[in-house]
């Protein structure tokens, strides 16, 4: 039977290590770094790792004592329906007006098309990414200083979350597309919207449908939450039972949440499948 | 018999000393059918043969004759369905989990496709030819031994990539990733080496240097092989002994140096109609 | 011509008006129900609901505005640590997102998970859960259960990042190349060495993509964590808005634009040293 030895060559052989100066260095420095970063965080904010895990069993416990009959009455009232209705009102605004502001930003902010990289796309890129940045409940708390509670604060703080976030989708998938139709375009001697329509739109359109839903999707998840801080719609329901300790109505109005957002999401899902496979 | 005259010849032609005595095959495969569904169709249907320590084997055919399944089957990526299949005298279908995978650090392996972890490192990806070999605690780190890591040296200056040690495996060429499958292969000190149509992804020149290499290192390290190959002409040339096959039966079992037209015609004969 | 005649209404330019026609009357009706939905929304919304008279007209709002840029920049000394404290909430809490996505993901990748049947189903169900949740919600639950402090805050932006962590992670797991599979178990090794040399190398630049931008996202989220109990820079907001002091507030959301093109341009640096 062939059996294969170890030979052992005469030659010197080079010798190798895992380890390389300076790219294994610097490997291990960042390592080092993040780690010692997370325990000063862990020592800075004071954090008790064992309530960490006792966190979990905790919130069951909590949940199945105070919070569990949920009442159901209190969801079922009109007042509330009516909420429901005004809240799905916003998330549908909010994301219409957002992703029609959107699509023109998204326009500066492609680096392909846009119109002047000088200043257009420094600016769509500006507008974007500073609608992002800032937290939908934060734009909601402006909006409700400046223009007082109700639905039209929330509606704006909604637009403006909306155009942060389908906006970046937007010039992302703009970025993506084949640049030939687009010189063509040019060629023929199109204008910057004609090229737009022409060349741009159609290899987008489907996939700009499918964001647009999407966003919406996620609009209508911040929006379960805007009347929190006072942009009218079901959160302001949850502000006020959170504050009187009224648990099982908290448990209600989160479980109604909870099933309208999957709702939301089975629904934007199934739309979305559709309209890819029409691609 | 046939192959049994085959083996003293083809030891005569490969250089090496003449086996008098009788000797157990390395590899014995006995009515081995498999199908991949129960229902489904045969994709062999009864193969017989054996493979000895100084073979050469080449498996040819058509497409579709079932010869990567046969190459498969023998270290069970592909579950068998009926036969026999006796390997260094253990029967191969009997075996469950740790000894099975004792026996499958026995055997080495080269892939059509390379089959590397494309973001690995070229010594990191031979280096896991020796996992079969190395514990839990070593591998978690990566941390082989002196040995290994002089071997996989050794094995990379061999087949000629020791300047790409450090690369990641996706920015070498194709022949040079085979070269990495070879290494692999080897580190794990196999006492039989299967080829899965090692040749079938690189073009013609490259194709005959990895051969040739396969067989150089087949030679010094007195490894066995069953290789499974379309291209005729290849296995003639590098191969003492050659396997025909057609839709799941063994049609042609010889030298590769006794094999005539008339042979060849019989196992394409599907193709030419 | 007399050739040319019935080829023109059957498929030239009559038929191709004709059908344009029709498919133009169906998108037009889509539209105006579109429309007419939309503009009920901003009646109810915009017309019905708002309390126009209390904001004073444009006059009021103006003044409003106004007093947002009247920055109150002695508030400097007050936010640093504040700031830091945000950053490493969302630092401590995408970690502990990872650590608990791990096993939603392994139960929610159809090619390893141990139970189609049982594990599947629960491990998707906990994604769609985790990301269904508003990260406020989160932290109103975890403020009622672990008390005040940043505990709840990161608590809620771990429990809000499982979703979109453990879903990607999941789908990479299943579309991984499963040839290198093959070959580590060709080798002989077991099954934690397949995991961890067939399948983990191909997955790792997805996940750690994935974490670099969810650790993106959590600062955003963290920012506002204070706003329910939870501290950093949240809390300073509320406190300054609770005061009446705008120019504070808007030196906040400036203190929260820093943080964040901080996290760009560290995520930046950590995605291209990781592809």
């Amino acid at each position: 039977m062939a059996v294969a030895t170890v030979e052992t060559a005469a030659e010197p052989r080079r010798s190798w290590s895992r380890y390389r100066h300076p790219s294994s260095t610097i490997r291990f420095a960042v390592i080092l770094g993040i780690l010692a970063f997370l325990g000063w965080s862990i020592a800075f904010l004071n954090i008790d790792l064992s309530r960490v895990l006792g966190a979990f069993p905790r919130l069951a416990e909590i949940l199945a004592t105070r919070y569990f009959p949920p009442d159901v009455g209190y969801v079922t009232d009109a007042d509330f329906i009516h909420s429901v209705v005004r809240t799905l009102e916003m998330s549908l605004l909010g994301g219409f007006f957002g992703v029609a502001c959107s699509i023109p930003l998204a326009w500066l902010a492609a680096r392909n098309i846009t119109i002047s990289r000088r200043i257009a796309y420094p600016f769509g890129r500006l507008a974007i990414m500073c609608s992002r940045s800032i937290h939908e409940t934060i734009w909601t708390i402006l909006f409700v200083t400046v223009l007082g509670f109700g639905m039209l604060a929330g509606t704006l703080a909604l637009t403006v979350f909306c155009i942060g976030f389908a906006g970046k989708l937007f010039s992302d998938e703009l970025e993506a597309i084949d640049m030939g139709p687009v010189e063509a375009m040019r060629s023929v001697g199109a204008g910057p919207l004609q090229v737009f329509q022409y060349a741009v739109l159609p290899q987008v359109r489907v996939a700009f449908t499918g964001i647009a839903i999407y966003t919406w999707d996620v609009a209508f998840r911040a929006a379960t939450v805007v009347g929190f801080f006072g942009g009218g719609g079901m959160g302001w329901y949850l502000k006020r039972t959170t504050q009187q300790l009224e648990s099982t109505r908290v448990a209600a109005i989160l479980l109604v949440i909870i099933g309208l957002v999957l709702l939301a999401e089975l629904g934007s899902g199934w739309l979305r499948k559709r309209i890819a496979r029409m691609r | 018999m046939k192959h049994e005259a085959g083996i003293v010849e083809g030891r005569i032609a490969r250089g090496l000393p003449r086996y008098e005595e009788e000797q157990v095959p390395v590899l014995d495969v006995r009515n081995l059918k498999v199908s991949y569904t129960s229902s489904g169709p045969q994709i062999l249907k009864g193969i017989n043969f054996s493979v000895d320590s100084s073979d050469f084997c080449a498996v040819i055919g058509p497409s579709g004759a079932g010869k990567s399944t046969l190459i498969r089957c023998v270290n069970r990526l592909v579950e068998p369905s009926e036969g026999e299949i006796v390997l260094f005298g253990q029967d191969v279908r009997a075996l469950r989990g740790g000894e099975l995978r004792r026996l499958r650090r026995r055997i080495g392996m080269i892939f059509q496709e390379f089959n590397l972890v494309n973001r690995m490192s070229v010594m990191d990806n031979v280096l896991s030819g020796r996992l079969g070999y190395t514990g839990p605690f070593r591998s978690f780190f990566k941390a082989f031994t002196r040995e290994d890591i002089d071997r996989a040296l050794h094995l990379l200056e061999r087949v000629g990539l020791q300047d790409h040690v450090d690369k990641r495996a996706d920015a070498l060429s194709g022949g040079q990733r085979q070269r990495v499958g070879i290494a692999r292969a080897l580190m794990q000190k196999p006492e039989i080496l299967l080829l899965d149509e090692p040749t079938s992804a690189l073009d013609p020149k490259i194709s005959r240097d990895v051969m040739g290499l396969i067989r150089e290192l087949a030679d010094e390290f007195k490894v066995p092989v069953l290789c499974n190959i379309h291209d005729v002409q290849l296995a003639l040339e590098t191969c003492n002994r050659i396997i025909g096959m057609q839709d799941g039966y063994k049609k042609f079992d010889g030298l590769a140096k006794g094999m005539q037209k008339r042979d060849l015609d019989e196992i394409y004969a599907m193709e030419v109609l | 011509m007399a050739i040319a005649a019935p080829d023109a209404s059957e498929h030239g330019f009559d038929a191709w008006v004709a059908h344009k026609r029709q498919r133009r009357i169906g998108n037009w009706l889509l539209v105006a129900a579109a429309m007419a939905v939309l503009g009920w929304c901003v009646w109810d919304t915009i017309v019905v609901d708002t309390d126009w008279a209390r904001m004073g007209g444009a006059l009021g709002i103006a003044g409003t505005i106004e007093r947002f840029f009247l920055i109150d920049w002695s508030l400097i000394p007050h936010l640093l640590v504040p700031a830091l404290e945000t950053m490493m909430m969302a630092t401590l809490g995408t970690l502990l997102g990872c650590v608990l996505s791990l096993p939603v993901a392994w139960f929610g990748a159809a090619n390893v998970t141990p139970s189609k049947y049982f594990f599947y189903p629960v491990g998707r169900f906990l994604m769609v859960l985790s990301r269904s949740i508003h990260e406020i919600i989160w932290a109103l639950l975890f403020v009622g259960a672990v008390g005040l402090g940043a505990l709840p805050g990161i608590l809620a932006v771990a429990m809000r990042s499982i979703g979109f962590i453990s879903k990607i992670t999941a789908e990479a797991i299943e579309n991984i190349d499963p040839k290198p599979v093959e070959a580590i178990r060709a080798v002989g090794g077991n099954q934690f060495q397949v995991m961890y040399y067939g399948i983990v190398p191909q997955i790792l630049p997805v996940i750690i993509g994935t974490i670099i931008f969810e650790w993106d996202i959590n600062i955003r989220r963290s920012a506002i964590m204070g706003l329910v109990g939870a501290g950093g820079l949240g809390l300073v907001f509320f406190r300054q808005m609770a005061m009446f002091n705008y120019g504070g507030v808007t030196l906040v959301v400036l203190a929260v634009l820093v943080l964040i093109a901080i996290g760009e341009i560290v995520s930046h640096y950590a995605r291209k040293a990781v592809i």
